[in-house]
C-alpha cells in the first residue's frame, strides 16, 4: 500500500506542470528553512518544564534561551517578517494582523509551556463568562476591561495553583486579553469551528514564531550588531510584500479548476496523450474515449460485409432542450407545436395488419 | 532571489503574438495578493466608502439613471426616527437594510401585511414595536461592524423576484453576481438559495453558485459547497442550460455601475423584478474571487483578454 502511495504520487508530480511546481519548489524551500529555525530555537531551549521562579532575578527569555529582556525589542521585525510570510505568501488566516506576533513575544516573557497555558485558560475562562457579559450589553471597551481582569484573575490562582511565581507584566495579559475578545468575535460571527480553526491557526504561527525568535540564527544577528536584524527584515518585508502570486493555500483551493480540465482533456482521444499513460486502455476506457458514432460504418462481423449489409449507424437524437420555467410563455402563440415534435414516433400512413382480424 | 518572485515574461513569439490571452493554468487565477493590489491601482478610497454606504451608492447609481430596487425611506438619525410610524409609512412588504451592513446581517423582510402586524417569510409576526426596535437596532450601529457607531436604515419595498428565477427555489430571491473591469464584464454567477441555506443567497451558507456564460446567458455549471451538480437539490428542475431572462440588460447595467460609482473593479449584486427586471441591490468594492471555481476560469485571463497588462 506504502508503494502505490508512492508511484500515485511520483506520477502526479511527473505530470504536473512547471508552473504548478514553482510556487511549490518555493513554498517546500521556505518550510524546510523555517523547519531548521525551529528545530535550531527547540535545540537552544534550556529548559520546558523550569517554573519561573526557579530562575530567580533573570527574565524569563534570559533564562531559557539566553534572550536579553532589552533584545525582546529586537526580534519583533522578525516576528513582523514570519506573520507577513503566513498571511501573504503561506495564505495563513489568524487572529488580527500581528497577534501571532505579539502572542510569540507574550510566550517569551512568560515561557515556553507556561505561555500556552496562561493562554489556553484565559480563553476557556473567557469562554465561559463571555456569554455573561454579552448579555450585559456592554460596550467593546468594557468588556475588554472586564477580560483584562479576568486574565489577571486566572494568572493568580495559576499562580497560587502551582504554587510559583510567574514573572508577567502588562503586555502579556493585554494580549491573552485581546485574543480572548477576538476569539468571541470570531464564534459570534462565523460559528465555533471556524473559530477553533483560527486559534489552532493563530497558535501554530506563533510557536513558530516563537522557536524562531529563540534560534542560534537570531541570537546572532543580534549580537552580531543592534542595525543588522531590523534592516535585514525591513528589505525582506519589502521584498515579501510585493508578492502578488498565488498563495499556497490558493493552490490548493482553486486546484479543483485545473485537475477538472486535466480530467475532461484526458477523456478527449488524442494520440499526444499516450506520453502520459503508457498503459493500454482498457476496452470499457477505450469505448469511452471513442469518437460517438456520427454516420460512421460499423463492421461488427463478417456477414456485415456482405453485399448490401453495411448499414449506417444512426445519429442519436439531438438531447431535447431543457424545459425553461417561463411564465411568459403561455401568453406567447404556439406555433408548430401539433404534430411536428421531435420527439413523436413517426407513423406511417400504411394499413397496419397485425392479425386475422385486421383482414 | 527577486526573480523568485516575478512573473516570468511570456516568451515571444510568433504564436504569442497571435493568441495573448493563452495563459498557463495557474497564471490565469487571480489570487488574494494580485485582487487586492488591483483594488488599490483602481478604486479610490472615496469610492470604496460610497460603496460601502448603501445609501450613498444609490444616489450615485440613480444620478446616472441606473435602475436601483426602490426607496421607501432612510432614517440616519433619532429624530427623523422619532417621526417615522410604521402602520402609516410603511407598504405591506418591506425589507430593511443597514445602509453599511455587510453579508446581510441585520435585514429584516416582511411579506406581508394583515392589519398592524406584518409577517416574516417564515411567519413569524412583527408588531409596529418589533419593526421599530429593529430600525433603532440599526440606526445605534448594531449591525455595522465595529468601524461605525451609526447608522442609516435603509428601508426598501420588498422585490418579488422574476418568475422565471422563481420557479427555479424553494425560498428566497436569488441574485446574480458580475464582475467588471471598468466597463467591460469578465465573469458572472447565479446564487440560488436552497433549504439548506435558509433562503439566503449566501455561497458560505450552501446556496447554489451557478457560473452563466457572459455570452449567451446560459447556466453553464452549478455548485454547492464545491459539489458539481445539474439540477436543483431541492426543486429538481435542471439548472445547467437554463438561461438567465433579460441577459442584455443585465450586462449593460453591471457594465455602467462600476464606473457610476468610481470603481474600476466592482462586483455588481442583481436581481430581476418581476415588474421591473434587473435591478442593482448593491455594487461591491471588494467582490470576492469564489467565482473562478464556480465558473471554472480565471479571472486574471480574463482581464488580460479586455487588455488589462499585469506588469
Amino acid at each position: 500500500m506504502y508503494s502505490k502511495l508512492k508511484s500515485n504520487f511520483q506520477r502526479i508530480w511527473g505530470r504536473a506542470t512547471p508552473q504548478v511546481r514553482r510556487p511549490l519548489y518555493i513554498g517546500l524551500g521556505v518550510g524546510f528553512v523555517l523547519a531548521v529555525l525551529v528545530v535550531l530555537g527547540l535545540t537552544n531551549t534550556e529548559s520546558f518544564f523550569a517554573m519561573p521562579s526557579s530562575f530567580g532575578d533573570q527574565a524569563t527569555s534570559q533564562a531559557i534561551w539566553g534572550l536579553k529582556p532589552s533584545n525582546l525589542l529586537m526580534v519583533l521585525p522578525l516576528g513582523a517578517f514570519l506573520v507577513v510570510l503566513a498571511r501573504s505568501f503561506i495564505g495563513l488566516k489568524a487572529f488580527g494582523l500581528f497577534t501571532p506576533m505579539l502572542v510569540a513575544l507574550a510566550f517569551l516573557q512568560i515561557g515556553p509551556i507556561m505561555g500556552p497555558i496562561v493562554l489556553g485558560s484565559s480563553v476557556l475562562v473567557g469562554m465561559i463568562v463571555a456569554p455573561a457579559l454579552l448579555k450585559l450589553r456592554m460596550t467593546r471597551v468594557g468588556f475588554l476591561g472586564v477580560l483584562i481582569s479576568l486574565v489577571v484573575l486566572v494568572l493568580v490562582a495559576l499562580q497560587l495553583i502551582l504554587d510559583t511565581q510567574l514573572q508577567v507584566d502588562a503586555f502579556p495579559v493585554v494580549v491573552c486579553a485581546l485574543v480572548v475578545e477576538r476569539w468571541w468575535r470570531q464564534w459570534e460571527k462565523d460559528g465555533a469551528v471556524e473559530a477553533a480553526w483560527l486559534a489552532f491557526n493563530t497558535f501554530m504561527i506563533s510557536i513558530v514564531i516563537q522557536f524562531v525568535m529563540v534560534s542560534h540564527f537570531a541570537l546572532m544577528l543580534i549580537e552580531a550588531s543592534p542595525l543588522l536584524m531590523p534592516a535585514a527584515t525591513a528589505g525582506a518585508i519589502a521584498i515579501l510584500g510585493r508578492y502578488r502570486g498565488l498563495r499556497v493555500t490558493e493552490i490548493w483551493r482553486f486546484a479543483p479548476i485545473w485537475l477538472e480540465r486535466r480530467r475532461a482533456a484526458r477523456q478527449v482521444h488524442d494520440p499526444d496523450q499516450l506520453e502520459f499513460d503508457l498503459r493500454p486502455p482498457t476496452p470499457e476506457e477505450a469505448q469511452e474515449r471513442a469518437p460517438p458514432l456520427e454516420g460512421i460504418w460499423v463492421i461488427n462481423s463478417p456477414r456485415d460485409l456482405e453485399p448490401f449489409a453495411r448499414r449506417q449507424v444512426p445519429q442519436p437524437r439531438p438531447e431535447p432542450e431543457p424545459a425553461i420555467p417561463n411564465s411568459e410563455a403561455q401568453f406567447e402563440p404556439r406555433i408548430g407545436t401539433s404534430g411536428t415534435a421531435p420527439d413523436r414516433p413517426k407513423k406511417h400512413n400504411a394499413w397496419l395488419i397485425k392479425s386475422a382480424e385486421d383482414v | 532571489m527577486l526573480s523568485l518572485f516575478r512573473r516570468p515574461r511570456p516568451r515571444q513569439s510568433a504564436i504569442d503574438m497571435i493568441r495573448p490571452i493563452e495563459m498557463n493554468p495557474i497564471e490565469e487565477i487571480l489570487g488574494i495578493n494580485m485582487r487586492n493590489a488591483l483594488i488599490a491601482k483602481y478604486n479610490p478610497r472615496s469610492a470604496i466608502e460610497r460603496a460601502r454606504d448603501k445609501v450613498a451608492a444609490k444616489v450615485a447609481l440613480e444620478a446616472e439613471g441606473i435602475a436601483c430596487t426602490g426607496t421607501v425611506a432612510v432614517i440616519d438619525d433619532n429624530r427623523s426616527l422619532m417621526q417615522f410610524k410604521p402602520t402609516r409609512d410603511m407598504p405591506d412588504a418591506w425589507a430593511i437594510k443597514p445602509a453599511r451592513g455587510s453579508q446581510g446581517d441585520g435585514i429584516l423582510l416582511a411579506v406581508r401585511r394583515e392589519g398592524d402586524v406584518w409577517y416574516k417569510g417564515s411567519g413569524t409576526p412583527l408588531t409596529e414595536t418589533d419593526v421599530m426596535n429593529h430600525i433603532q437596532k440599526v440606526v445605534d450601529g448594531g449591525f455595522s461592524g465595529d468601524s461605525a457607531s451609526e447608522d442609516a436604515a435603509l428601508i426598501e419595498p420588498l422585490i418579488i423576484a422574476d418568475p422565471g428565477l422563481a420557479d427555479l427555489v424553494p425560498e428566497g430571491l436569488p441574485d446574480l453576481r458580475v464582475i467588471c473591469l471598468h466597463d467591460e464584464p469578465l465573469m458572472a454567477m447565479l446564487r440560488l438559495p436552497t433549504n439548506e441555506s435558509d433562503g439566503k443567497a449566501n455561497l458560505h451558507q450552501r446556496a447554489i453558485g451557478a457560473g452563466v456564460s457572459l455570452e449567451t446567458g446560459r447556466i453553464t455549471r452549478a455548485l454547492v459547497k464545491g459539489e458539481p451538480i445539474t439540477h436543483h437539490p431541492d426543486t429538481g428542475i435542471r439548472l445547467v442550460g437554463f438561461q438567465v431572462p433579460g441577459w442584455d440588460r443585465v450586462l449593460e447595467l453591471a457594465s455602467r455601475c462600476g464606473p457610476a460609482i468610481g470603481l474600476g473593479y466592482s462586483g455588481s449584486d442583481i436581481v430581476l423584478d418581476k415588474n421591473d427586471g434587473p435591478l442593482i441591490i448593491e455594487v461591491n468594492a471588494h467582490p470576492g474571487i469564489e467565482i473562478q471555481n464556480i465558473c471554472q476560469l480565471g479571472l486574471k485571463a480574463q482581464m488580460a483578454a479586455v487588455g488589462e497588462d499585469f506588469r
